[in-house]
């Protein structure tokens, strides 16, 4: 009981960490709706690009975002000396990452949503899929990028050090992923690297889902790839949560 | 049980706060505590005193159990130190490490249910008694970047201190206070002793040495000298000397 006590305390501190930081939340779900409005809008006579790049993009925000949230609360976490009072109490790093997890994920689900409705309604994207198979989706990315933004904050010692992961773990990401390009389009080394990046097979699921309203049994690979990785970024997340 | 004296007829292991033997660390090949040996009864204020490097922080660090002996060994109450001690055990890291979001009951009442006070009440009356011993009940709601150096240092103690330990290791708690807050400091510091909490502190400045039931002098990663601080001063064979030549004149011996 104790130890639900400690998750639940760690998860209701990080909700009202953000919530207490009015800018950051209203950024949180502005700059995603503002680079939506920038592409959708640019966009808008050519429907069918549109309807390429959108999931995609639904995607790369809700990893983006989270990611970045994340590696930085824990960062703030390690170098504010915070973890080290907390690794001094019975702490487990199960309470750390469900905690973390948990805290993270109301806003993420949140922003993921928002931007969705934003998208399909708003913007104007096709649409043909189920709500719920897309929200699945987002969930499986959005439980990886807190993972791996807390592994991730493992190798910064400041903020500044965090920013410079993004052009590192993302940007690739966003060339390679089929987002810009079809993936077939790409060399065939390239195309190698894409088949390792988790935001291809996030694509893909989204893309089916939304474009030719395939069911989530349709799109189980890609669901698989993605709780792997999902499952390999808890398991790093693990290894190096407890480091100070 | 409230002083040293009272426990020097029963001395044993488990009678000890902290008991140290041959205790070594070293960080990759540089060595820096190069064999501690010692015995703090409960119910005492013992001081770590050296200057900064001397190894203070990293004696801390291995009580608290967040790092490994590479050699020797260290009990608290008896038992290896580690997150299974820290209901008795109360820790105050150099660095203020708390939430800056937060207020200064929502910083206790968070340290208090990860120190595995569960209950609400029990957890409220908790945090009410801490910050009232820390004297920031008026500032309850105040969030921490509303507050001074000194008042955050004291929400750090309070946070320390909320789950009423038998045992307060206190890294530096005195940094940057001022004299006024510094005394105050101490006489929370000597309420708790005499009512049985052993406080183990580490402190660079002669000031806090003075206020100690006993000493320790650090210096390169082993103490140079123990005693009360009466039984130190007398080391320099003068009589008005203080703490500081008292350490001055042992360093230089022990070199």
């Amino acid at each position: 009981m104790i130890s639900i006590d400690r998750k639940l305390a760690i998860a209701t501190r990080i909700a009202k960490e953000i919530r207490r930081d009015r800018r950051s939340l209203a950024l949180i779900i502005g700059a995603p709706i503002i680079v939506m409005s920038l592409i959708g809008f640019s966009f808008q006579d050519q429907k069918p690009v549109l309807n390429q790049v959108a999931p995609a993009l639904i995607a790369t925000m809700a990893m983006f975002f989270v990611f970045v949230l994340t590696a930085i609360s824990f960062l703030r976490e390690r170098s504010q000396g915070t973890l080290e009072r907390l690794l001094a109490t019975a702490v487990t790093r199960s309470d750390l990452l469900i905690g973390y997890l948990a805290g993270f994920l109301l806003f993420a689900l949140a922003q993921s949503v928002i931007i969705l409705l934003y998208t399909l309604f708003v913007v104007d994207v096709d649409y043909a899929g189920n709500l719920w198979d897309i929200i699945i989706i987002l969930l499986i990315v959005t439980i990886a990028s807190v993972s791996m933004g807390i592994f991730i904050s493992t190798f910064a010692r400041n903020e500044f050090q965090v920013v410079q992961f993004i052009p590192l773990l993302i940007a690739p990401q966003i060339f390679l992923s089929g987002m810009i390009l079809p993936t077939s389009q790409l060399p065939i080394y390239f195309q190698k690297v894409s088949g390792a990046l988790p935001l291809t097979y996030a694509n893909r699921a989204l893309r089916d889902i939304m474009l030719r309203g395939a069911s989530l049994s349709d799109v189980m690979v890609e669901i698989g790839v993605l709780v792997l990785f999902a499952i390999v970024m808890l398991a790093a997340a693990a290894a190096t949560v407890r480091k100070t | 049980m409230t002083t040293a004296e009272n426990n020097v007829t029963t001395s044993s292991a488990t009678d000890s706060a902290i008991s140290i033997s041959g205790l070594e660390f070293a960080y990759g090949n540089r060595p820096v505590l190069k064999g501690i040996d010692l015995e703090i009864p409960r119910g005492v204020a013992f001081g770590v005193l050296g200057a900064n490097g001397a190894g203070k922080t990293t004696l801390v660090r291995l009580l608290i159990g967040r790092l490994k002996a590479t050699g020797g060994s260290a009990t608290i109450f008896g038992q290896k130190p580690g997150p299974e001690l820290a209901d008795s055990v109360g820790y105050m890291p150099q660095l203020n490490a708390l939430y800056e979001a937060l207020s200064v009951r929502e910083n206790l009442d968070f340290f208090a249910r990860m120190l595995g006070l569960s209950n609400t009440n029990i957890r409220a009356n908790a945090v009410a008694r801490a910050m009232d011993l820390v004297g920031l009940s008026d500032r309850a709601d105040s969030v921490m970047s509303e507050l001074s150096g000194g008042m955050r240092q004291r929400v750090s103690l309070g946070a320390a201190l909320v789950h009423e330990p038998d045992l307060l290791l206190l890294d530096e708690p005195t940094v940057g206070l001022d004299p006024e807050l510094r005394a105050t400091f101490w006489q929370h510091f000597k309420e708790m002793t005499d009512s049985g909490t052993t406080i183990l502190i580490s402190s660079h400045t002669m000031d806090d040495a003075a206020h100690c039931n006993t000493l320790g002098f650090m210096r390169d990663g082993k103490f140079i000298a123990t005693g009360t601080p009466d039984e130190l001063r007398a080391t320099t064979g003068k009589p008005n000397a203080t703490l500081e030549d008292a350490f001055l004149h042992l360093s230089r011996s022990s070199t």
